[in-house]
């Protein structure tokens, strides 16, 4: 019996420590002089393609609209006012949808990134390519370059070969950290992102699949007391924050004003530095090989 | 025009703060609508809803109470009325016009229509329309499909045919859409350039959501939030110049300190100079002038094996 319950708990343990050893954890990044402190501002601009491959009804999609139309541009005058520059994780088809919300937000100085072709990660590999190079040529047809960031879940093997630098899709730190494939193979910079600074767990209803009676909406007045806290609990330990905001959701006029405030409070603190993942991630990646 | 049908409804781009002018001088928009239904879920008004002491509030005090605060700010709103409802508050219903207010339809008995013939759909717009026409000796201008708390998504719900039906019953506009917070364009055929005006909703600015939602006894009562979401959304489209929009339930925010929560509020928006309240009639006719025909550029969509159409 003993034994049964031995070999249970070093199974657990070897699966554990075969997961961890897929992280590469970077204990203190040095951040430039006198920054003590990076924040990203990240936006993942969707529009409605989720909730149309989810297949949901009209009025679902014209709530994801609202990001093309009304969204995005304020958010771009927001980081604009505040001389952030940030990040806005973008699905390739949205390039056939708002090329001109994508070009402001390179000619304003912004990251596009990658946020997969129609919002999800086919499972045949030779399709998943082909969506990774679909969206890099649409963004690139704005940017002049293909995206070296990405928020999803591609292939990490893939992402290598098309020459992304970094992804963005989950938190197992405060900090940016090295992580591999089930392989421990193609070692890639994760800048995590934390799903409690995540706007539309606030906001939206119906988030990830929840129900009308899951709902979880909340006011800005909260959600800037929560984010700051978070915010000076990094600033104090000298680390990061990814603020994950969506076109969709914090495009609405109260929470514009509600980021307006969070930013002017954050940027009053000596040493706050706002540029975009890219910027951040060669940094680490210099400094922090 | 949509950009691209089945994904958008309107332009790509909506109007800036600056283009956006209300009359008289007036700087910011404020509409109310007053959603008379009591439906449950999506199979709309059922006898169980109308059977309850929930709805009785609504019917009497909660309506009685709503319509006093609105009176004493002078304030004018829209009422969204099913054809059940109308027919058990004609006398409110013929009150409500005398004083000013707009009666819009909203089905029916506020069913899902998603599903429905286009025949069947029809038949329930046309005798919703004659049901309040003759209540109300006028034709109703707007039809609203506000979202009940048992459906699966909080945004209403319509069929394919909805918009389309609208135009051809003769509708000024559509009462809840979400894709802007000030009023557009619904296209339905982006070649024949047909099109429906449509006003804006949102559910953080609906008060069911924030009281005692999902049923009772969850604990979920958060009017303060919901007042906060009001103030802080009226602050922002009155700095911007723009429009909010309220939606109120006679039956949820009728009652004590939700009612005390709704005058505080009425009396910090009479405390701001240059808001325009109107019904949602009178803001569509306004915007048919300002903003006449949607704006929008051929699709430039291209079709991919191994990717959504």
């Amino acid at each position: 019996m003993t034994s049964v319950l031995e070999r249970e708990l070093s199974e657990l343990t070897t699966a554990a420590r075969r997961y961890d050893a897929r992280h590469r954890r970077i204990p203190k990044v040095a951040w430039p002089d006198g920054i003590r402190m990076a924040v990203n501002f990240t936006a993942d601009f969707d529009a409605m393609l989720l909730r149309r491959l989810l297949n949901e009804p009209p009025m679902q999609l014209a709530k994801g609209e609202f990001g093309g139309r009304v969204g995005i541009w304020r958010l771009i005058a927001l980081f604009d006012s505040h001389g952030i520059k940030a990040t806005i994780f973008t699905p390739g088809r949205i390039r056939e949808l708002y090329p001109e919300a994508l070009r402001a937000v390179h000619a304003s100085g912004h990251e596009i990134a990658d946020h997969m072709w129609e919002h999800h990660v086919p499972r045949d590999m030779q399709l998943e390519l082909d969506h990774l190079q679909k969206t890099g040529a649409a963004l690139s047809s704005i940017t002049g370059r293909t995206p070296v960031g990405t928020r999803s879940d591609h292939s990490l093997s893939l992402l290598k070969q098309e020459g992304f630098i970094y992804t963005s899709h989950e938190c197992a730190d405060h900090l940016p950290y090295y992580l591999t494939d089930a392989d421990n193979r193609n070692e890639m910079l994760n800048l995590p992102f934390h799903y409690a600074i995540d706007d539309a767990m606030f906001y939206s209803f119906a988030w990830l699949g929840s129900g009308n009676a899951a709902q979880r909406i909340t006011d800005t007045d909260r959600v800037f007391d929560m984010w700051w806290e978070a915010f000076l609990q990094q600033y104090h330990a000298g680390g990061y924050l990814n603020v994950c905001l969506h076109p969709f959701v914090s495009g609405r006029a109260q929470r514009i004003d509600m980021l307006d405030r969070l930013i002017t409070r954050m940027q009053a603190m000596p040493g706050v530095w706002m540029p975009t993942c890219e910027t951040v991630a060669r940094h680490c990646l210099a400094t922090h090989p | 025009m949509p950009w691209k049908d089945g994904y958008t409804i309107s332009d790509e781009k909506s109007l800036a703060d600056s283009d956006v002018r209300w009359p008289g001088g007036y700087r910011c928009c404020f509409s109310i609508t007053v959603d008379l239904s009591v439906a449950g879920g999506p199979e709309g008004i059922t006898e169980a809803d109308l059977a309850s002491s929930k709805a009785q509030f609504g019917l009497r005090e909660g309506l009685d109470r709503v319509m006093e605060a609105l009176g004493r700010f002078s304030l004018k709103a829209t009422f969204a009325t099913p054809a059940v409802m109308a027919r058990l508050q004609a006398y409110a219903l013929r009150l409500l016009t005398q004083e000013g207010h707009e009666i819009a339809a909203e089905g029916l008995r506020h069913e899902d229509v998603s599903g429905l013939a286009r025949e069947d759909e029809a038949a329930r717009i046309d005798l919703t329309t004659k049901v309040l026409s003759d209540i109300t000796g006028r034709r109703p201008e707007g039809w609203f499909s506000l979202p009940r708390q048992g459906d699966p998504f909080a945004g209403g719900t319509i069929s394919p045919n909805t918009m389309d039906l609208l135009i051809d019953a003769g509708y000024a506009y559509f009462g809840n859409g979400l894709a802007d917070d000030i009023p557009h364009h619904w296209v339905t055929d982006a070649g024949a350039r047909r099109s429906i005006l449509t006003m804006p909703y949102y559910y953080h600015y609906d008060d069911q959501w924030f009281l005692l939602f999902p049923s009772k006894g969850t604990g979920l009562e958060h009017a303060d939030s919901l007042f906060r979401n009001w103030r802080a959304e009226f602050s922002a489209q009155y700095r911007r110049g723009r429009h909010f929009h309220m939606t109120l339930h006679p039956y949820a925010i009728g009652f004590g300190h939700r009612l005390r929560l709704l005058e505080t509020f009425f009396q910090f928006v009479s405390g701001s100079p240059g808001v325009w309240n109107a019904t949602a009639g009178e803001v569509i006719a306004h915007w048919r002038e300002i903003d006449p025909v949607p704006r929008s550029e051929p699709s430039i969509w291209r079709d991919y094996s191994g990717s959504l159409s």
